[in-house]
């Protein structure tokens, strides 16, 4: 028992400082059982391809062009709907955090519409928009927004009272005190409700693209369903892991502890 | 630089876990002279706070009324100058940005507020510390730059609500020294809010001892400057003043 604690003390140590190929290490065993019972022919082949199936039917979809296009569509919605959703998510998050009287207004129907979701929303929409690009950003717009909101107008509640009257004392308006206080105070919480959003977003989106896709990363699975392609359905998953992996480790956890841990927000670990 | 009056003020609330209204603060008039040092000390909850609020303009007053100069107080503003107990520091500023706040609220370009904020830096032996952020300094740094940041803008009138409550003894005192020797380079117009007795003679021109939201007593306190609590600590008046506020606080 204390060997294996050694082992996983000095492999802490060994990740600290190859984080990349830290991140990769987990999967050894994953991709090795994969291997093994696909090799093992547990389930028939066409129905359960092994990991050199997959990546040779990776490196063909790329040379055609077709998962680089797709991914290019997938993001590039993902994009639109985020920026739509922090447009309208931050503004709404700063209303009701810091009105009391938009609080008691909106958050009733927040809720409600939060518990909803995403794709109960998508008949509705398909017979307003039909199956095109308005109707994938309004399912992620409507995924990213409530965990902007939340964590919006959480950041707004969390910033200490003295702050704002300190900034009035020395002469800041009402405006001021937005710009300098309340939304640089939020920023951590913004970030996280982003970071929440999008996660929410991307799954959201790819559900979209199956049901309402002409492209994109889940069009793609649902259409290799119809051609009985188990090895492009496969590709679509592991895109959409390492995808989110690359966004949310490498792109948004640094600013979210950037923002918080400079500031002695969050404590530093 | 003005003088402060303070006239017949009140303030009751509503007291949600009692039930009834309580009286906070009870028909308060004070006058403090321009570039006057005062403190207001009292034990916890007579009002000392409230008053310090209500001058601030945080609070409005239920009755009476706060003059700077003749001007009535209707809200916050740069005019009055606030010293937190918890240092209420911006935390994402940097020193010198969290210094140069006020400055940057009158629209003065970065270059010339940066020179100022340096200026006043200096005189509180911060000039080190301007490029770091405030978590990353010690409880009494962070309370210099508090100081500061308030004594930048320029006020009219410096209120300071239990500025050195929440640093240690020896760093307290320092503080203190520092802070009759910035006041007699500037000669500022002070309301300082306390409940330790000795700070409060310490640094005071007149001690207000409140109780249950009234003035019970004022006393002056003729001890020469410059004060340092070496030879402060060691003279007749000071024990003597000491122990008269003392014996009011105590029986308030």
């Amino acid at each position: 028992m204390s060997q294996l604690g050694q082992v996983l003390e000095q492999y802490g140590r060994w990740a600290a400082r190859w984080p990349t190929i830290a991140a990769l290490v987990p999967f050894l065993p994953i991709v090795a059982l994969w291997w093994g019972v696909a090799a093992a022919e547990v389930f028939p082949r066409a129905f359960f391809p092994g990991p050199l199936e997959v990546v040779n039917g990776f490196a063909v979809l790329t040379y055609k062009g077709i998962l680089p296009a797709y991914l290019e569509d997938s993001i590039g919605r993902l994009a639109l709907g985020a920026a739509c959703g922090i447009a309208i998510g931050v503004p709404l998050g700063l209303l009701v955090g810091l009105n009391r009287a938009a609080h008691t207004a909106l958050w009733p129907l927040v809720l409600f519409f939060q518990a909803i979701g995403d794709i109960a929303w998508l008949p509705l929409l398909l017979i307003w928009f039909g199956f095109g690009l308005t109707t994938m950003t309004f399912v992620i717009v409507y995924t990213v927004i409530f965990p902007v909101v939340f964590n919006t107008a959480l950041g707004v509640r969390s910033i200490a009272p003295e702050l704002v009257r300190a900034a009035l004392s020395l002469g800041a308006s009402r405006i001021a005190v937005l710009r300098e206080v309340i939304l640089p105070g939020a920023l951590p919480n913004i970030m996280t409700g982003l970071r929440n959003g999008l996660g929410y977003g991307w799954r959201a989106l790819i559900a979209a693209e199956i049901i309402v896709g002409t492209s994109g990363i889940g069009f793609m699975m649902f259409d290799a369903r119809r051609a009985g392609s188990a090895v492009e359905i496969v590709i679509g998953m592991i895109v959409l892991g390492l995808l989110w992996y690359v966004v949310d480790a490498w792109i948004l956890a640094p600013i979210e502890r950037a923002t918080g841990q400079r500031w002695g927000l969050i404590a530093r670990s | 630089m003005k003088g402060l009056t303070l006239r017949n003020l009140h303030k009751t609330y509503f007291d949600l876990n009692m039930g009834s209204r309580v009286t906070a603060v009870q028909d308060v008039s004070l006058h403090i002279r321009e570039g006057e040092f005062v403190a207001v000390v009292g034990p916890s909850g007579c009002g000392k706070s409230t008053i310090l609020n209500m001058v601030a303009g945080f609070l409005p007053a239920t009755k009476g009324e706060v003059l700077v100069g003749d001007r009535p107080v209707k809200g916050p503003g740069p005019d009055r100058g606030v010293v937190f107990q918890n240092f209420a520091l911006f935390p994402w500023k940097t020193v010198i940005d969290n210094v140069g706040f006020g400055l940057k609220m009158r629209g003065i370009p970065k270059p010339e507020r940066d020179r100022i904020a340096r200026e006043f830096l200096a005189l509180a032996g911060l000039t080190n510390a301007a490029d770091r952020y405030p978590n990353e300094l010690s409880g009494g740094m962070q309370q210099r730059v508090g100081v500061v940041r308030a004594l930048a803008n320029e006020p009219d009138v410096l209120l300071m609500d239990e500025p050195f409550a929440s640093v240690d003894a020896q760093t307290r005192m320092t503080l203190q020294e520092e802070l009759t020797r910035i006041w007699q380079e500037r000669r500022h117009t002070v309301l300082f809010i306390t409940h330790d007795v000795g700070e409060a003679v310490f640094l005071a021109d007149r001690v207000i001892v409140l109780s249950k939201g009234q003035v019970l007593r004022e006393i002056d306190i003729p001890i020469s400057r410059p004060r340092a609590w070496d030879t402060v600590s060691e003279q007749d008046d000071f024990k003597r003043l000491s122990s008269e506020v003392l014996q009011m606080v105590r029986s308030a």
